[in-house]
Order: C-alpha cells, then structure tokens, then sequence
C-alpha cells in the first residue's frame, strides 16, 4: 500500500484521511517557511534563501499529496450541485423545510 | 505635498480609465442574475478569486499598519500579521466544507448548519453585523485615502474619501462581483508591481542590504517611550537600566526636563540628537554603559514619543528601562526585558521572555493557535467574510480551496518584503518615536526615493490598493442587504431582475453610508470600533469553530456564546480592570480568559436545549461532509442509504 493514496473512488475522497492531514501540516509550513524566508532573502541573508526553497517545496509536496483528492471530490461534486442549488432556492423563498 | 508630472497624470489617468472600462465591460454578466451580480456565476478558475483575496486584503491602511509592527518589534513584527495563515487549513477543511454548502454568506449558511427559529435569528443577527460592518471598514479604509491625499495634495479630508470610493462604486453598480473580481485581478498586479518596486527602492535607499545589516550591528540600543501625557512639568527626570535577572542598576542616567506643552522647535531638536547618539559609535569604546538621550539640558515633551538611546553590548542581551521624574526616588516602568542592541531587529524569534517583554512566547503561541487552529473554523478571523464570498465564486471545490491558498500565500510572502522595505526605513530613519511618523514609512519610502514619473505610478498602485477594498466592501455588504434580508425575508419570491435591481439599490445606500461613517470616524469612535472587532473575534472563536466540527453544538448555544461574549468582553477589557477587580491583562490572556468565561456559558445552553432536527443534521451532513464530531449523524445517513459508510454488515448464513 502507498503511504500516499493517488486514486480515491468518490466515496474516499469525501472522508477525511490522512493524506488530509499531510497536506495541512505541509501548508503550515510552506505559509511559515514562505514567510521567514522571503523576508529573509528581501534582505539578501543566504539562510533566507534555503528557508525560502523548502518554503517552495513544502507548497509542491502538499499540491502532490491532496491534489488527487480535490479532484475527485470536485469532479463528483459538481454533478450534484444543480440538485444542491434547487434545494437552496426553495429554502430562500420558504418553499421548503429546512 | 507632491507635484504630479506629466508622466504621473498620464499613469494615474490610465488606470482610473481602466477602471471604469471594466465596469462597462462586464455590466451585461453581472445584470444577468443575483448569482452573478454577487458570485459571478459560481464559475472562476481558481487564480481569479485568488488575486482578490490577496488585493482585497491589501488596503491604504495596511502598509500603515505593517510599518508600525515592523518598525516597532523588527522581523518578529511579522507574526503580528501572520493570523492570514488561518487560510493554512481552512483552505483543505473549513473552505472545502463551505464551498460544498453553496450558501451565498456566512449568515446563508446559519441556516443550513442550524435550524428553526435560532437559525433566522442568528442568520439575521450575522446579516445585519455584515451589512454595518462593511459600511465601517469602507469608512475606516476612505478617510485612510482621504488623509493620504490631505497630506500629498493638500486636499480636504473629504475630497479623497469621496472621489476615490465614488469610482469603486461605479464597477461596482454596473457589474457587482464580475467587475469587482476583474479589476481585483489588474488591481492585484498593479499593488504587487509597486509593493515590489518601492521596497526594493527603500532598500536601495538605505545603502543596500549588507548596509543595513552592518547598521543594525553598529547601531547604539534604542527604546520607544511615549511620555504620560499628564506627566507635571519637571527639571528632575531621570532614566535607569537594570538587569531584568538580579535587578542591579547597569546605569543611571543625568536628570532632564519634561515639559506640557507643544514646542516643533524643540521636539526636532530632541530627534535630531536621537538620530547622533544612535550613530555614535565613539562611545562604544568606552567598558560603561551610557545613557546617550536624553541627557543633561535635554527637554522632552509630556504625551510625545522618543527614543531612549544608550550604548549597545554593554549590558545583558535584555534590559529594564524604568524612569523617574522625581530625581530617583521612585521608578515607573518603561519596558521588561528589551532586548539590547538593534541586530535583534532581523531575528524573527527574538523573543523576550515567556511572558514579559514586548514579545513573550506565551503571546507567539497564542498567536499561532488563533491563527492555524482557526481554520478549522468559519468566520474565526474577520477576514473570513469577505473569503466566503470568493469561495463560492470558485468553479469547483478544488478550485475554491487553491484560491484561498495562494492569495493568503501572497499576502504573507507581500507583508515579508514591506518588512524588508520597513528595515530599510529604519536605518535612514531611527530616531522616530511617534508611531504616527514611522507608521507612514512605506509611503515616505515610496513618494520621497522614487524618481519624477514614478511617483504617478505609485499612486496609482495605492488607488488600486484602496479600489480593491473598496468594491470588494461595498458588494458584500449589498450582498447581506439582499441575499439575507430583502430576499429571505422582504420578498421570497423576487426574480433575478428584481433581486440585482435591490443589489445596486443597497450597494449605493452603503457607499453613501460609508461617506457618512468615514466623516465622523475620530481617534475615539475608532477605539471603539476596534474594540468591538477584537471581541468579534476572541469571544465566538472557539463557538466558531465548534459549529464546523461538533454535530451536538446548537443554534442556540451558538446564539448565546454571541450574546455572552459581548457582556463578558466589557467585563474582562473594561470594567473589572476599572474597579481593580482583576488586573489590566495583556491581549493574549483576556483572550484565554475570554474563552473559558464564554464556554461556561454556551456549553450549559447548548446541553439544557435540544440537539438540532436529526433529518436536518443529515440534510447538511450527506451535502458538506464537515470534519470532525459527526459520529451520530454520519451513522443515520449511512442507515439511510444516504451515503457509503463502513457500518457493520449483518452477514446472513
């Protein structure tokens, strides 16, 4: 089994497992990596620049594990959503129970 | 006051019509329906509402602010504008949970997540919050313009707060969201461009950065101190330093006046000898510790801000700064533990102590929780407002979760290189004590180092600054006015040609509203308006987030966690403190207080009051499939055949 699942069926993508995970504890260290680092290298400090790069590579390596994710949840969401706005304009105009 | 070029006109002339070209263009989209006058269709790629984010987080005010953070607490100051980074998590939890709501609004979305008569109430409540509260920041953001152009041109207050709104709301009117988005993607790149080209140029200023590392190195210890403006005139002020460990006295300053009273003549004279003794490298050769400003014959001004300056590496890496005005009788503090030196001003993790100093570690943990943990939640940051507007408008989930990504990345990545502009300001400025001259530091940057034609192009940067906040205010707020509450509850059955009629109808009762608000915003009202956004967030944060992940919390605990943390919010900042009840406490601890006050009331409330209706729980459960404590409701809508679960199967033998 690949420790990062890359095919998910509709109905997996819609839990949350840990790839979910993963891909949140890269996002936080891309935002703070992205942030030291680009001040840092504004200034031209060299430790800047390598905070910088694994600021980059915390971005790709999170877009690599939840990407697969997204688009399953996506491509099977969309072809709800028509159902979904029709349920939400009756309940805005009091024509259903909530 | 600034003179304007040929060149200048030329930039600014441009942009203004590029502007209004975009409101013409788009009018046929945004006339179409309530669902493109305010969401653009629910049909953009992901980069589009991604520049709006990062544009319309990028208001006049906020280089201001960044300056002052920056200035004030050096690279650490960052951390005061990371609570964007809440949009780490929220882009792959709460943002995915709310796209797949399709409400229009946060308040829309009350009534999805809640039922009965707590959800109109809350839903209400929200929409009524929103509509006043984008009127105020469209205030608060106009009169920045209008005291930027008072100062550049000379103008009056109002001139800047009305002319530059007015042309916002003209794209506005004709285009609602389509036009907002659009000109948030030129205005976008435009306020990069400047943000880019200003910084590098303060940079380049201040002798480029190994100059103004070496500075920082060399440069003698500096301390804000805004003297109490009822301090009595005196002739036997006095400054001391001791070590904050074993409280020994490293050094006793020679008594100085301060005086009531305004004097420029002497204020520039005290900055002017700040601005020597912070360059005086001679008596770095000395073993003692001195202190350099202010000295004998020195007169400071009661309720100004100055630099304290001593020699920097005589002491421990941190400091007490108290004063005395009695000729050392008795002490009042000044600062705990600051740090020495100004090479500190380039760590981002400088900190003072756990919990003393300008920057303690209790408050960066704080900070840090607030801010990711957050995201977990929906409307735990006041930006989340606004972004629920943009999630929605993204063409998929996918698309909604990359765009509040990347444009949150962008504001983070903007705020490090106005920090490395705001390095650059402090080296050729570092004897500024008042907050209200270094605050202007990018802008100083900018207007007074860019060459004759730039300037033009620089504040065309800074209208699409403003422009960007500006529409994105005024058609959100129209957004509350008639998806919440002429649509909802006025007339359920308006068509779309009706419902955009309503959306220009109240886009243009906010602009005006605005101007209103933005001529009598004083120091006093924004106190207290500023209070009323710090208990927005800290009181209802954890609720915030209870509502996303929790199935048993409740409309009405939610209701009452709102109502409670209004009272209990005076209580904890204001009152108590007053009548020496409690002490006055640092904003990370009325925070922590604030919560558990709150949640000894709403967790009664929501356990003393019914959970939510079961089929309405999995009505919104099977369509958002929310994160978290939803094991009850996950299991009735796997009963239900609603969804794929992994209940156990009854094998038949």
């Amino acid at each position: 089994m690949n420790l990062i699942k890359r095919k998910w069926t509709a109905a997996e993508a819609d839990e949350w497992r840990k790839e979910d995970w993963i891909a949140i504890l890269f996002s936080v260290l891309a935002y703070t990596f992205l942030t030291i680092g680009s001040a840092l290298s504004f200034l031209l400090i060299p430790a800047g620049f390598v905070i910088l790069g694994l600021g980059i590579l915390s971005t790709l390596l999170m877009y690599y594990v939840i990407d697969p994710k997204l688009r399953t949840i996506s491509s099977e969401y969309e072809k709800k959503q028509k159902e979904y706005l029709h349920q939400l304009d009756e309940i805005q105009r009091w024509e259903a129970t909530k | 006051m600034i003179t304007f070029a040929f060149l200048d006109w030329l930039w600014l002339t441009l942009f203004v019509l590029l502007m209004v070209f975009f409101g013409a263009y788009f009018y046929r989209l945004g006339k179409r329906s309530q669902s493109d006058f305010f969401l653009a269709g629910r049909g953009l790629p992901w980069w589009l509402p991604a520049s709006s984010v990062y544009a319309t987080h990028t208001a006049t005010d906020t280089p201001i602010w960044v300056a002052g953070v920056i200035y004030k607490y050096g690279f650490a100051g960052l951390w005061y504008a990371f609570f964007s980074a809440w949009c780490a998590i929220s882009a792959f939890v709460s943002t995915r949970i709310f796209r797949r709501s399709l409400a229009y609004s946060q308040a829309e979305w009350q009534g999805l997540r809640f039922g009965g008569l707590s959800a109109e109430m809350l839903r209400g409540w929200l929409a009524g919050w929103q509509v006043f509260m984008n009127m105020f920041i469209l205030g608060w953001v106009g009169i920045a313009m209008g005291k930027l152009c008072s100062l550049l041109f000379g103008w009056e207050l109002w001139v800047g707060l009305i002319v530059f709104t007015a042309i916002g709301a003209v794209y506005v009117l004709a285009s609602g969201y389509w036009g907002v988005v659009m000109a948030d993607f030129q205005q976008g790149i435009i306020a990069l461009l400047v943000i880019i080209i200003v910084s590098i140029w303060g940079v380049i200023a201040a002798g480029g950065p190994q100059e103004i590392i070496s500075k920082l190195k060399t440069y003698n210890s500096t301390c804000e101190w805004k003297i109490p403006v009822d301090t009595q005139n005196t002739g036997r002020a006095m400054i001391r330093l001791t070590d904050p460990e074993t409280g020994r006295v490293f050094v006793r300053g020679v008594p100085f006046a301060i005086i009531q009273g305004e004097n420029d003549r002497l204020f520039d004279r005290a900055e002017k000898k700040v601005d020597e003794q912070i360059n005086n490298r001679h008596v770095q050769k000395s073993d003692m510790v001195h202190v350099l400003f202010p000295s004998s014959g020195d007169t400071l001004l009661a309720g100004h801000g100055y630099q304290l300056v001593w020699t920097a590496g005589k002491t421990g890496r941190l400091v007490n700064v108290d004063y005395s005005t009695d000729g050392g009788r008795s002490w009042n503090s000044i600062a705990v533990n600051h740090p020495d030196g100004q090479h500190w001003r380039i760590d981002l993790f400088s900190f003072t102590g756990w919990t003393e100093g300008q920057f303690p570690i209790a408050w960066f943990i704080t900070m840090l929780i607030i801010a990711l943990i957050g995201g977990f939640g929906m409307g735990t940051s006041i930006d989340w407002y606004p972004e629920a507007q943009r999630i929605q408008s993204a063409k998929t989930v996918r698309d909604a979760a990359y765009s509040i990504w990347a444009g949150s990345a962008l504001v983070l990545v903007r705020n490090s290189i106005w920090a490395g502009a705001i390095m650059g300001f402090f080296v050729l400025f570092p004897y500024l004590g008042q907050s209200s001259e270094y605050e202007m530091g990018w802008y100083i940057v900018g207007f007074q180092y860019l060459p004759v034609g730039m300037v033009g192009f620089l504040f065309a940067g800074i209208l699409a600054i403003h422009l960007s906040t500006v529409s994105t205010h005024l058609n959100l707020g129209a957004m509350y006015a008639t998806r919440d509450f002429y649509h909802h509850y006025v007339n359920p059955q308006a068509d779309e040609h009706k419902l955009v009629r309503f959306g220009r109808y109240s886009t243009f009762v906010i602009l005006i509203g605005s101007f209103i608000f933005g001529t009598i915003i004083g120091e006093e009202i924004t106190t207290w308006l500023i209070f009323a956004l710090w208990i927005m967030a800290a009181g209802v944060w954890l609720p915030n987030i209870l509502q996303v992940i929790w199935w048993r919390f409740n409309g009405w605990g939610y209701l009452s966690a709102w109502v409670a943390n209004l009272g209990l919010s005076w209580l904890v900042v204001w009152i108590l403190p007053h009548f020496g009840i409690i002490p006055a406490l640092p904003d990370y601890l009325q925070f922590w207080l604030l919560i558990v006050l709150n949640a000894a009331i709403y967790l009664p409330v929501t356990f003393l009051t019914e959970p939510e209706n079961m089929d309405h729980l999995v009505a919104y459960y099977v369509m958002s499939r929310p994160i978290g404590f939803w094991g009850p409701v996950k299991r009735e809508a796997v009963r239900r055949g609603l969804i794929e679960g992994s209940l156990p199967r009854i094998k038949s033998d």
